[in-house]
C-alpha cells in the first residue's frame, strides 16, 4: 500500500505518512498512515483542541448537569451551539452554558475563589439542577488552580449537589481525541460506583460512545426497551449524570463511538468484568446484526429478530429507491472519527456509493485500521488532513458528494462539491432504519440538486438551453434508470416525516411493563 | 485440503471480518489476542456443531459475535456448508493465524503495545 | 424614570453576548489581502472561531494555528511559531502578511512573540524568503483581558500600526467600518460614492459574501491591501464610525501622523447617518448630493409607514456589541420605540465617560437599565422575573431566549447563524435605517399571526 505524497505537502515530507492509497492486493500489514501525533504547525488542520474533546463532545451531550467551563469566556462561548446533540429534557444542556470568565487579575492571583462563587450562582441560577461538571481551560491549568478542591469543598458545603472534575486543558494531546481520553477515564475513576441504581429489567445494559446527534440515541434506545432491555445510561448522548454514576451495574457494554468512549469500556471490563460489545448503529446489516448480537448476549434473539423484520419490511423498500440511483456515484468519507469505519463499507453495500476517499482529523491508528479495512481497493486514507490537502485531493478524486463538517463543507462547496454534514447531519437522525433511509434521501437530494448542475454553467461561455423552466432530481437521476426501475411498484422514496424523533418519547414498551407487573405481582 | 484452495478460503473469511466486522480491532494487542481466539475459536466450535461454553457474560459476548460470524459464514460462503469437522478446523485455524497476523503480530498500528488505555 | 449603567450582579457568564480577544483579531485578519493568521495557542482558538465564521457567512475563512500541544505549554512553544510561519509561507506562496495572535496559554506562558518575530525576520525571512515581502505582525490578545470586540480593536491598530508610513498626502479619508457585515460596507461605499469621496476602507470585506463560480475560484476573503494600510498615514482624516471597534487605531493615526480623526457615532438609523454625512462633508468638504436626499427620504417614506402605527411604545430589549447595541438604541428611541434593556457583553472601561450613554442616562423618560460584562441570563432571569418586552434586537446565541419566553426576535449583529443571508443586509445608512425597520415590523407581523394577537390588523395599513 503506497504512501500517498501530496503535491501541496512535498515541503513537509513528513505529511507522507500520513496519507496511503489501498493499493490491489495488500493490506494493512504493508501500509498504515500515522496518527494521533503532533500537528504540524501552520499546514491549517482541521484538528480542535483536548478542551473541545472533553467538554464539549462527550461532556456535555449529559442532559442534567450544568456544564461550566473553568478559564476565560472564549472556550465557552465558542464550542456552545455548534452542534446537535438534543436531549429529551428540553435540550437545557444545549440552551445553557457557563463560564467563570478568567479575568487579568485571576490569572495573576488565582481564580479558585471566582470559581467557588460561580459553583454557588450557577446552582442558584438553576436551583433543579443538582448536578455539574467543571471543565479544566487552558488558562486555568497553566495557572495551576486546584478545581477538585474547590469542587470537595462546595460538595461538603452543599450536600445535595455533586460536582465532577474534567482536567483536559486544550494543549493536553495533539487533538480534541486527548480530551476524549481523559474525561472517558475521569468519569470512570471517580464517579462510577457512587450510585446504586434501580434495576428494572433482566437485561441491562450501558450504551457507549452515542450522543444523540439529531436523536439517533432516541432511535437506538427505542429498539433497546422494544426488545426488553434497560438502558441504564447512555454514555453520553441524552445521558443523565447520575445514571452514569451507575454504571458499573450494566450486564453488558454497547459500544458505538469507539474512538472516544473505548476507554471506558475497557476499563468498566477491566474493573466490573462489564463485557464490551462493539456495535453499528448505521445501514440496515449492520445494525440488523448488532441487535441480534445483543439479543443473543441476553437469550432474547426473538425480540430482535422481531425488530428486525419490521423495521426493514417498513423501510427497505426506500432505501433500495435510492440505491438505485445512487450507485457508482463517488463519495469522499471525511468525517471526525468513528463515521469513517462506520460508514466506509455499508455506503457502498447498502446505497451502492464509491468510497474514493477517507480520512480522520483526530482517529488513532486503530481507525484507521478499520477505515481502510472496510475500503474497497483505491481508496485514499488520509491521516489529520489539512486544508490544501483536501481541496488537491477533492480536484484529483473528482468525488460526487463529500461527507464532513459544516466549515470544511463550505471549502467543498466552492469547488462544486455537495457537502452532507458528517458531524452534525443534515436532516437525521441518521441511525436507525428509517435514519439510513434519511440519509439516503439527503445523499441523493445534494447529488442530484437542479442548483448543483446550474452551478457547472458558465454562461458567458457556455450554450445556455433555452428550453426548460425547470429540472427536477428525478429528471436526472432517472434519466439511464431502466424502466422498471424507474417504474417500481415496490421502490418507493422516503415516506417519513421532519420530525422523526419526537414522536419516540412518548412510546410504551409491552416488555418493560411486564417485567415491572410481574415484579410487582 | 490444497494450500491454494485453503489460501483462497481463508482470504474470503478473512475480508468478510475485515469489512463487516470490529471485534477484532480492540486498541490494544492483548484484547485482539483475547477476541480473536475467543471470537474465532467459538465461531469453529459453532460451525463444527461443538458445545460452546457461555456461561459468563464473557463467554455470551463473545458468543454473540460468534454466531453471527457463523451465520454470515453459511449463508455467504456455500463451500463452507461442504466441510467436514476436520476441514473446518483447518480453514479456521488457518484464518485465526491470518487474523492473528493481521491485526497483532503484522499490525503497523504503534498504539497495541502501550501499557494503558 | 432612571437609566442605570450597572455592571451584572454575578461573578461568572450564563450563556455569554462575547468570545474572547483571539476571535475578535482573526476577524480583523481575515480582511486583509494576502493574509493569514496563525493563532499561537490550542487549536481550537482556531477551530472554533473559523467554525464560527463559516456559521455567520455560510463560506469558508483561512486560519492558522501554531498547534500548542503539552510540552510547548510546558517548555515553550515559540518553535511552534517558527515552524507554523515557514510552513505557512512554504505552501501559501501569495501571503504576505501573517499576524501571529496570542491567546491565554501563551501570554501565560510567557512567549515572546515580539522576539521570535525579530529572530524570523532576521533569520528564516531573510535567509529563505529574500525575494518575497513578508510581514510578520504581533498581535497581544489574551483570552483574559476583554473580549472579541477589545480584541478586533486590538489588531486594527497593531495592523495599522505596523503598516502605517508617512508619504505623500494621498487625498483619501480613512473610513474605519468596525465590526460589520458585507452588506454594509456596500452601502457605505455607497455613500462615499455618492458624495465623491475616494476612501481607504479597512476593511474591505464585500467579498466575504463570495461566489460560488463554475470555475471554482470563488473566496471568502477581505481586499484591503498592504498599500491601503500603509497609505492611512497619508490620508486627509479618518472616520472611525465604532468607538470600540476601530476607535484605537484612529487615535493612533491623529497622534502619530496628525491625521484629524472623527470616533462615531455608528450610523445607524436616519440620524446617526446624517451625522456621518456631516461628518463626511466637514472633512472633505464635499456637498451632499441630491441623490442622497432622495435616497434618505425613500428610508424616510418607508419608515414613517411603519412606525407610530406599529413601532411606537414597543419595549425592546438589545444585546451584542457596544456600538451597534447603542447605535440600535437610538434609532429605536427615534422611532418611538422603548429600548428597555442594553447588554454589553464586555467590561469596558470606556462605557461609564461613553457621551451617548451619558445622554441616554440624561434624557430617557422610561426606566432603561444599561448591563456591563452583561450574559444572557442577565435578560433570561429579568424575564422570569417579569420584564415584559415586545422585541429582541440581537445575535444568533441568543435564539432560545427568544423561543422559550416567545418574544420574537431581530437578528442582528454578529453571528447570525440561525437565519439565511443576514450579512448581506445592511444596518447601517438609509438602507440600513429601511432594513432594520421593516425587519422588526415585520417580525412583529409574523408573531401576531403565530400568536393570534390581533392578526387581522394587518388586513389594511
Amino acid at each position: 500500500m503506497p504512501h500517498h505524497r501530496f503535491e501541496c505537502s512535498e515541503c513537509i515530507p513528513e505529511r507522507e505518512k500520513h496519507a496511503v492509497v489501498k493499493g490491489p492486493g495488500e493490506d494493512l500489514t504493508d501500509a498504515l498512515p500515522l496518527g494521533y501525533l503532533n500537528t504540524i504547525p501552520g499546514t491549517i488542520s482541521e484538528r480542535g483542541c483536548a478542551y473541545c474533546g472533553a467538554k464539549h463532545v462527550i461532556g456535555t451531550p449529559m442532559k442534567d448537569v450544568i456544564h461550566i467551563s473553568h478559564g476565560p469566556v472564549g472556550c465557552t462561548y465558542d464550542t456552545w451551539q455548534t452542534k446537535r446533540y438534543i436531549s429529551d429534557n428540553d435540550n437545557f444542556q444545549l440552551k445553557n452554558t457557563f463560564a467563570t470568565d478568567v479575568k487579568e487579575k485571576h490569572i495573576v492571583f488565582g481564580a479558585e475563589k471566582l470559581l467557588k462563587q460561580n459553583i454557588i450562582e450557577a446552582f442558584k441560577a438553576f436551583p433543579d439542577i443538582k448536578r455539574m461538571t467543571i471543565y479544566q481551560t487552558c488558562a486555568t491549568a497553566l495557572i495551576g488552580d486546584d478545581i477538585g478542591a474547590v469542587a470537595d469543598e462546595v460538595m461538603e458545603e452543599m450536600p445535595d449537589v455533586d460536582i465532577f472534575v474534567c482536567n483536559s486543558p486544550g494543549f493536553a494531546g495533539p487533538s480534541q481525541s486527548g480530551g476524549h481520553h481523559k474525561i472517558n477515564i475521569a468519569w470512570v475513576k471517580n464517579k462510577v460506583g457512587t450510585v446504586e441504581p434501580e434495576i428494572t429489567s433482566d437485561y441491562v445494559i450501558n450504551y457507549v460512545g452515542e450522543y444523540n446527534i439529531q436523536g439517533d440515541q432516541e432511535v437506538m434506545q427505542d429498539y433497546f426497551k422494544r426488545m426488553g432491555i434497560q438502558v441504564l445510561s447512555t454514555f453520553t448522548g441524552n445521558g443523565s449524570y447520575d445514571d452514569l454514576r451507575a454504571m458499573h451495574k450494566a450486564h453488558l457494554n454497547v459500544l458505538e463511538c469507539a474512538r472516544s468512549a473505548e476507554y471506558i469500556c475497557n476499563e468498566l471490563r477491566v474493573k466490573y468484568n462489564i463485557p464490551r460489545l462493539d456495535i453499528d448503529g448505521f445501514g440496515f446489516e449492520p445494525l440488523s446484526s448488532s441487535l441480534r448480537k445483543i439479543g443473543i448476549f441476553f437469550g432474547i434473539e426473538d425480540r430482535a429478530q422481531a425488530i428486525i423484520d419490521e423495521e426493514t419490511a417498513r423501510w427497505k423498500p426506500e432505501l433500495d429507491w435510492y440505491k438505485e440511483r445512487l450507485k457508482g456515484k463517488k463519495v469522499c468519507l471525511w468525517p471526525g472519527g468513528s463515521k469513517l469505519w462506520h460508514w466506509a463499507n455499508v455506503i457502498h453495500e447498502e446505497m451502492g456509493v464509491e468510497v474514493v476517499s477517507v480520512y480522520t482529523k483526530f482517529g488513532h491508528q486503530g481507525d484507521m485500521e478499520k477505515g481502510i479495512a472496510r475500503c474497497e481497493e483505491g481508496a485514499l486514507a488520509i491521516d489529520d488532513p489539512n486544508e490544501l490537502e483536501g481541496l488537491e485531493a477533492m480536484e484529483k478524486l473528482k468525488p460526487d458528494v463529500i461527507f464532513t463538517g459544516k466549515r470544511p463543507g463550505e471549502v467543498a462547496k466552492k469547488v462544486r462539491v455537495p457537502y452532507l454534514n458528517a458531524h452534525a447531519y443534515h436532516n437525521g437522525p441518521y441511525k436507525g432504519y428509517e435514519g439510513w433511509v434519511r440519509f439516503a434521501r439527503d445523499i441523493y437530494n445534494a447529488i442530484y440538486s437542479p442548483i448543483h448542475q446550474l452551478s457547472g454553467i458558465d454562461i458567458s461561455k457556455d450554450e445556455i438551453a433555452t428550453d426548460k423552466g425547470f429540472s427536477t432530481q428525478r429528471m436526472v437521476s432517472d434519466v439511464n434508470l431502466p424502466e422498471e426501475v424507474k417504474n417500481s411498484e415496490t421502490l418507493r422514496q422516503y415516506t417519513g416525516g421532519f420530525d422523526s424523533v419526537s414522536k419516540l418519547r412518548n412510546k410504551t414498551y409491552p416488555y418493560l411493563e411486564q417485567r415491572a407487573a410481574s415484579v410487582e405481582a | 485440503m490444497e494450500e491454494n484452495v485453503l489460501k483462497e478460503r481463508v482470504a474470503q473469511l478473512e475480508d468478510h471480518i475485515l469489512k463487516k466486522c470490529l471485534w477484532q480491532f480492540h486498541s490494544r494487542a492483548w484484547d485482539r489476542e483475547r477476541q480473536n481466539e475467543n471470537i474465532l475459536g467459538k465461531t469453529m466450535q459453532i460451525l463444527c456443531g461443538e458445545p460452546v461454553a457461555k456461561e459468563t457474560a464473557e463467554d455470551r459476548c463473545y458468543y454473540a459475535d460468534a454466531v453471527c460470524l457463523a451465520d454470515a459464514y453459511k449463508e455467504r460462503f456455500d463451500w463452507i456448508n461442504t466441510l467436514n469437522v476436520a476441514e473446518i478446523k483447518e480453514v479456521m485455524a488457518a484464518l485465526k493465524e491470518r487474523i492473528d497476523y493481521v491485526t497483532i503480530t503484522g499490525s503497523l498500528n504503534e498504539e497495541l503495545t502501550v501499557k494503558q488505555y | 424614570m432612571s437609566c442605570d449603567l450597572k455592571p451584572k450582579d454575578r461573578a461568572g457568564v450564563i450563556n455569554p453576548i462575547f468570545t474572547c480577544q483571539p476571535a475578535g483579531a482573526q476577524f480583523a485578519s481575515i480582511g486583509i489581502k494576502d493574509c493569514i493568521g496563525i493563532v499561537h495557542g490550542g487549536q481550537g482558538c482556531v477551530m472554533f472561531v473559523r467554525l464560527w465564521f463559516s456559521q455567520h457567512f455560510k463560506d469558508n475563512f483561512l486560519m492558522a494555528s501554531s498547534s500548542v500541544h503539552e510540552d510547548g505549554a510546558v517548555f515553550g512553544a515559540l518553535d511552534r511559531v517558527e515552524t507554523a510561519v515557514d510552513v505557512l509561507l512554504m505552501r501559501y506562496p501569495d501571503v504576505k502578511v501573517v499576524p501571529i495572535i496570542t491567546t491565554c496559554s501563551t501570554e501565560v506562558i510567557g512567549d515572546d512573540v515580539d522576539g521570535v518575530i525579530r529572530k524570523l525576520n532576521e533569520g528564516l525571512i531573510k535567509e529563505k524568503y529574500a525575494d518575497r515581502e513578508v510581514h510578520l505582525v504581533a498581535i497581544h490578545t489574551p483570552s483574559f483581558v476583554g473580549s472579541h470586540v477589545t480584541g478586533y480593536d486590538v489588531a486594527l491598530d497593531a495592523f495599522v500600526q505596523y503598516f502605517a508610513k508617512k508619504g505623500e498626502p494621498n487625498g483619501k479619508l480613512n473610513l474605519i467600518t468596525g465590526w460589520v457585515n458585507p452588506g454594509d460596507v456596500t452601502v457605505l461605499k455607497g455613500l462615499l460614492s455618492a458624495m465623491d469621496i475616494d476612501a481607504t476602507v479597512l476593511f474591505e470585506i464585500e467579498e466575504f459574501d463570495s461566489p460560488l463560480m463554475p470555475d471554482k475560484s470563488g473566496e471568502s476573503h477581505g481586499t484591503t491591501t498592504i498599500e491601503d494600510l500603509q497609505g492611512t498615514a497619508n490620508a486627509i482624516g479618518t472616520i472611525a464610525l465604532n468607538r470600540y471597534e476601530g476607535g484605537k487605531a484612529a487615535k493612533y493615526l491623529e497622534n502619530e501622523f496628525d491625521i484629524k480623526a472623527i470616533v462615531g457615532p455608528t450610523p445607524i438609523g436616519i440620524r446617526n447617518t446624517d451625522t456621518f454625512l456631516q461628518n463626511l462633508k466637514n472633512m472633505t468638504g464635499k456637498p451632499i448630493p441630491q441623490s442622497l436626499v432622495k435616497e434618505r427620504g425613500v428610508a424616510i417614506d418607508a419608515i414613517t409607514d411603519v412606525t407610530h402605527m406599529f413601532l411606537a411604545d414597543k419595549r425592546v430589549a438589545i444585546y451584542g456589541h457596544p456600538d451597534l447595541v447603542i447605535g440600535l438604541a437610538e434609532y429605536c428611541l427615534d422611532l418611538e420605540m422603548k429600548p428597555v434593556l442594553l447588554l454589553l457583553g464586555d467590561d469596558h472601561g470606556g462605557y461609564k465617560t461613553d457621551p451617548r450613554i451619558k445622554a441616554l442616562q440624561e434624557n430617557v423618560e422610561f426606566d432603561m437599565e444599561i448591563i456591563m460584562n452583561a450574559d444572557l441570563m442577565d435578560l433570561e432571569s429579568r424575564l422570569q422575573n417579569g420584564l415584559e418586552l415586545d422585541l429582541i434586537l440581537g445575535h444568533s446565541k441568543g435564539r432560545f431566549i427568544s423561543i422559550d419566553y416567545k418574544v420574537p426576535m431581530v437578528r442582528v449583529g454578529f453571528p447570525t447563524y440561525d437565519r439565511a443571508g443576514l450579512y448581506r443586509h445592511p444596518v447601517v445608512g438609509y438602507k440600513g435605517a429601511i432594513w432594520l425597520a421593516e425587519e422588526m415590523a415585520n417580525t412583529l407581523f409574523t408573531d401576531m399571526e403565530y400568536k393570534k394577537n390581533k392578526e387581522w390588523l394587518l388586513n389594511v395599513w
